[in-house]
């Protein structure tokens, strides 16, 4: 399959990134439908739509919006945008900020019609400013326009939307921690269902919130004017994934970027979109972000890209940042840098992330260095599980993947390393994904 | 008691034994009802569960309707789970040990090994946790993390920083409990580390805490630093005696010296919590200024003499024209002691205990000074602090003042002229111009007054009381109404009587109490002053008719019993001009003070935890502390120096324990009829309410 350019297909038209031109495109239809329509009936259609959340977890988007109550008891409903775009690999929703804030403001106003949100807040990652000026611009002009404060295109409901700068925190993606983050906590996770209620019930200022990633909100003004049952068409082919997906391709290509697939387009074919390899044969492919495991090369050509079907590879869609590596690439330097990245990011709150993510950098670190220790794979092995479902939150979990795949996936090039204290890689030298 | 609804409860099974627990129980706390253990480190129960640690984790599933147990595909914190129908815990599967395995080696990859010269060994939940869970040896091969091993956060506490495990604790406190916000995390990862906001000072009142909730000996006491290791200690129940709150706390002493104060669980009074001034403020049992022999005064010199000739010397000059003042850490017994020796030795009724500008009436009634207890201030509605600074005086009501403010919704509204801690959670203030308490009070009246539509005549408007107090007609009203919402509490202390005109402001007061069915209190400050109060300790001249006449020349002798005019006195000026004139004056107290240099006959004094002896607290609540430590000298307990003396100038049976006087007391004095030694309850015995009726 080729590239299908639903949410990018006017990416490239500078006009799209003003009112006029986004309503000349047919923007704001969608909002215009949906104030007419039942509040369930929106939510339904999201239902219909099979849309399932871009962030990385791929949960079904119309279980949230249905989550919150129903109706109002005495507190504030909040719809808030997961903009903290932190996952190594991935730059999809920077681009969709950029250049098309508008599907993303009308996406986020239906969901606060739809769930009868009172404010809106963009959650955006501190180094992202061209993104916030391009969506401060587009919310200027909404509240403008009468699409964005009190009395939205007549329909007598009311609905405000902000922008919040992250300072520079990946866990901050983490929904609860970016939640405690827009309080003006320190970002650290949240105590999580069954710990404690759910966002829908109980989230931000202990009330009822809807959070969601950005390509998630701008899926919406399609779903709504198309239909649900036109949007479940895209990526039929899938198991249970619906519409389409952006890739940020990166790595060892020739023509690295964001590109749009329809569900079910195979990794191969994602591979060609991007111009093919650069510099060598394809070696190892990381498809969804750096916290997604790794796959070698004979995996790649039989992945496709679905979020049932990339577990047949024991990998993950995630949030779509596919680093695409080549032969010349050594995988435990690759994993070094990883490592690196995770330590750095974890928050400190729980001890597993805390002490082994850094246990595990300092091993890669020796390993690297030529100083590794027989013994070293199957104690970063055993790190890995002592991380993986024991932390606090996600990220810990996202910090033992990688490395754990690595060893599953090349076991010989860390054996070969640790043995060696170098690379098994020829020249790796030169390419090596070092900082 | 209700029993506890069908619906309230849920069936779980806790490692194959079925049990019912309340609903959203904890994990952590549901096993312990089976005399099971979850090891934790960051919760703690009187905090919220935060799951930082993940020492807690146990596997846990859920009963399906075919019977079978479906488990959850990770392990769960046992410390922020709450409890659901059908839940299924397991604490001591192979997973479980893996993981606290797991865990603890995580922790102790970083945390230094010195527990040998670490004053936490010997009582560390870390080392505790590790015997029992954690790995016999250690995989870590590579650089531990490294720190200022002993940085001062303030004057009472320092921080080692590499053994800190990063639980929260610390932090949680001066969030949750505290209030002050003090500490905080920084940085993030494994650098991450609590700290003061701006790496100032760690300025709390109740800093001391921390150290002891520290699940590791991180945060220790710069007191108490390599002064002893736990198990050469011994350790008494102890009460503490810095202020009138009654807090229990253990006193541990090694080799016959006290080198700590930590705080002891009495969940009527301090629940487990001290404030600094008493876990800090115990210098004097050890100091070099301590007195330990009778001295007597020869020319510009003190000469040690016996205890015999220093009572003869007294007896000589004591009689009809004497007077004695009281300080407040008396216990009950030696106060009843004081009182029989100058009633019935001396002939004279002149005895004060009291060191305001205005004094507290004699007649006022027992109950009237404690209608709340301590504890149920967490549950009222409405808390009203008029014109007291509690987290300096009464620093434990404080914080349960706080806690009904941070988990129960009280609202708190604070009414003062200057500056309290108080402040910064207050649901409203009303802060007015100094000295103008008595105007705001009477304005607060006529608010109440007027929202139950009754007469208003002959109250200032609220324009007149706008101008004196500088607080708005709309505060006014709405703190009339909160109190009229009923379950509320006026708060006042005895420092009301410094104030201006404390009179008409506690008179106002009481009216509004009586109009709005508060409850009012008006809390004893110094430790044993609701005792003294309740004893009656002030009979005969008062304390500044007694300065006065010192003064003059109508008094022959004086006896300073723990006590120094000199400081405690509003007016320094009359203090000397009595203490210069007077005869013959007795001073009798633990340390050397300034008042001494006066003095004809010096008698040292038995510190509180060195003798046998009952306190009463602000609430009414007599506690029985029991003799710790020894006196370092000659010392004596006040009540044996006054039974002793009474017995030289009147033959009689000498009194031969603490215990015997207070079968006296409870004889003599109602109120502590229930408050004899076989009858002191664990968290002690609250006095009996001798008059049922205030406003009669
Ligand atoms: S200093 Fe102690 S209480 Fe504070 S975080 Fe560290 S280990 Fe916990
Ligand atoms: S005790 Fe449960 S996570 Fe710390």
């Amino acid at each position: 399959m080729a590239e299908y350019k639903l949410l990018l297909e006017h990416s490239d038209d500078t006009a799209y990134r003003t009112l006029d031109g986004y309503r000349k495109k047919g923007g704001y239809k969608a909002l215009e439908k949906a104030v007419k329509m039942e509040r369930q009936a929106i939510i339904d259609e999201v239902k219909a739509s099979g849309l399932r959340g871009r962030g990385g977890a791929g949960f079904p988007t119309w279980i949230k919006w249905n989550g919150l109550p129903k109706e109002k008891v005495g507190k504030k409903h909040y719809v808030v945008c997961n903009a903290d775009e932190g996952e190594p690999g991935t730059f999809k929703d920077k681009q969709l900020m950029e250049e098309t804030p508008f599907l993303l403001v009308e996406g986020m106003t239906i969901a606060g019609f739809a769930t009868q949100g009172d404010a809106g807040f963009i959650y955006i990652r501190g180094e992202f400013i061209d993104a916030a000026k391009a969506l401060r611009a587009a919310i200027d002009e909404a509240y403008a326009a009468g699409l964005l404060g009190k009395n939205i295109l007549g329909s007598g409901r009311d609905f405000d939307l902000y922008i919040h700068m992250g300072a520079g925190s990946y866990e901050c993606g983490e929904e609860s921690a970016l939640m405690s983050s827009l309080m003006g906590e320190r970002g650290m996770p949240r105590l999580k269902f069954p710990h404690a209620p759910l966002p829908t019930i109980s989230g931000l200022w202990d009330s009822p919130t809807l959070i969601n990633n950005v390509e998630t909100y701008t899926c919406v003004p399609f779903i709504v004017n198309k239909g649900g049952e036109w949007y479940q068409t895209l990526g039929a082919a899938t198991k249970n994934s619906r519409g389409t997906k952006i890739f940020s391709v990166s790595g060892h290509v020739n023509k690295p970027g964001n590109y749009e697939i329809e569900f079910g387009t195979t990794l191969n074919e994602l591979l060609e979109m991007s111009g093919g390899m650069k510099g060598g044969k394809l070696k190892a492919c990381v498809p969804g972000g750096s916290s997604v495991p790794i796959i070698d090369a004979e995996m790649c050509g039989r992945a496709v890209l679905g979020y049932e079907e990339m577990s047949d590879v024991k990998s993950m869609v995630g949030s779509g940042g596919c680093m695409f590596l080549n032969e010349h690439t050594c995988i435990v330097s690759f994993i070094w840098r990883t490592a690196m990245f995770y330590a750095q990011e974890s928050c400190g709150k729980c001890t597993p992330c805390r002490e082994g993510t850094k246990w595990m950098l300092q091993i890669m670190e020796r390993i690297v260095a030529g100083n590794g220790q027989p013994g070293d794979k199957e104690l970063l092995l055993e790190v890995c599980s002592q991380i993986d479902g024991r932390s606090f939150c996600g990220l810990g979990d996202a910090a033992a993947w990688p490395v754990a795949a690595a060893i599953r996936v090349f076991p010989e090039e860390f054996d070969y390393f640790i043995a060696n204290g170098k690379s098994m890689v020829k020249s790796s030298k030169d390419l090596m994904l070092v900082p | 008691m209700a029993t506890v609804a069908a619906t309230d409860t849920v069936n779980i099974v806790i490692n194959d034994v079925d049990l019912q627990v309340p609903k959203g129980e904890l994990v952590v706390e549901a096993v312990k009802r089976l005399g099971h253990e979850i090891p934790i480190f960051c919760y703690h129960p009187r905090m919220k569960p935060v799951g930082m640690c993940r020492m807690c984790l146990v596997e846990v599933g859920f009963k399906q309707p075919d019977g079978s147990v479906r488990k959850m595909p990770k392990p769960q914190a046992g410390c922020t789970l709450p409890v659901s129908e059908g839940m299924v815990i397991y604490t001591d599967t192979e997973m479980v040990h893996r993981d606290r395995k797991g865990v603890l080696e995580f922790l102790l990859i970083n945390h230094p090994l010195d527990c040998p010269v670490c004053d936490r060994g010997g009582e560390c939940p870390l080392q505790n946790n590790t015997i029992f869970y954690g790995p016999s040896t250690s995989r870590y091969i590579d650089i531990k993390r490294h720190a200022p091993k002993a940085f001062p956060l303030s004057e009472y506490v320092t921080l080692d920083l590499e053994r800190c495990i990063q639980c929260g604790r610390c932090v949680r406190f001066t969030e949750e409990i505290s209030g002050d916000a003090q500490l905080a995390f920084r940085f993030r990862g494994a650098a991450m580390q609590p700290s003061t906001f701006k790496l100032t000072d760690f300025d709390s009142k109740f800093s001391g805490n921390v150290i002891e909730i520290c699940p590791v000996g991180a945060l220790t006491s710069s007191k108490y630093r390599f002064r002893a290791r736990p198990w050469d200690l011994e350790t008494s129940e102890g009460l503490c005696l810095e202020c009138g709150n009654g807090c229990n706390v253990w006193l541990d002493h090694r080799a016959a010296k006290l080198v700590r104060v930590n705080g002891r669980t009495n969940e009527a009074i301090n629940e487990e919590w001290t404030c600094d001034k008493g876990k800090f403020g115990h210098d004097y049992y050890n100091s070099s200024k301590r007195l330990t022999q009778p001295l007597r005064r020869e020319g510009d010199r003190f000469v040690p003499v016996s205890w015999g000739e220093a009572y003869a010397e007294i007896a000589a000059h004591l009689g009809a024209k004497s007077a004695a003042l009281v300080g407040s850490t008396v216990s009950n017994e030696g106060l009843f002691c004081l009182q029989k020796l100058f009633k019935d030795g001396f002939g004279s009724e002149n005895i004060d205990h009291r060191w305001t500008r205005t004094l507290p009436a004699a007649g006022e009634r027992v109950a009237k000074r404690h209608e709340s207890s301590i504890a149920s201030l967490e549950h009222k509605k409405t808390v009203l602090v008029f014109g007291a600074d509690l987290a300096n005086s009464q620093p434990i009501v404080h914080l349960r003042v706080r806690k009904g403010w941070f988990l129960n919704e009280t609202r708190v509204v604070v009414a003062h002229s200057q500056t309290t801690d108080a402040d910064s959670f207050a649901n409203l203030l009303l802060s007015c111009k100094p000295g103008s308490l008595d105007d705001l009070a009477m304005g607060l009246e006529r608010a109440v007054a007027e929202a139950q539509k009754t007469d208003v005549q002959g109250f200032a408007s609220f324009k007149d009381t706008e101008k004196t107090t500088s607080v708005k007609e709309s505060a006014l009203r709405e703190v009339a109404a909160m109190l009229l919402e009923g379950n509320a509490s006026i708060v006042c202390t005895a420092s009301i009587y410094n104030e201006n005109k404390p009179v008409e402001t506690l008179a106002a007061l009481a009216k509004i109490a009586a109009a709005t069915g508060a409850e009012f209190n008006v809390y004893a400050e110094g430790g044993n002053d609701e005792g003294a109060m309740a004893l009656g300790v002030m009979t005969g001249r008062n304390t500044h008719e007694i300065l006065q006449d010192c003064a003059m020349g109508d008094l022959n002798a004086l006896w300073l019993v723990g006590a120094d005019p000199l400081t405690l006195h509003p007016s320094r000026r009359l203090a000397e001009d009595a203490l210069e004139a007077v005869p013959f004056l007795v001073y009798q107290g633990l340390l050397e003070c300034e008042a001494m240099g006066y003095a004809s006959i010096v008698l040292p004094m038995e510190a509180p935890g060195e003798h046998d002896g009952t306190y009463t607290n602000i609430e009414g609540r007599v506690q029985r502390m029991q003799q710790a430590v020894k006196n370092p000298g000659d010392g004596k307990p006040a009540w044996r120096v006054f039974s002793e003396l009474l017995v030289r100038i009147k033959p009689g049976r000498p009194s031969f324990s603490a215990k015997e006087i207070m079968d006296e007391i409870a004889a003599t004095h109602p109120a502590f009829a229930e408050a004899t030694y076989d009858k002191l309850e664990k968290e002690g015995t609250p006095l009996k309410p001798v008059i049922e009726n205030f406003y009669m």
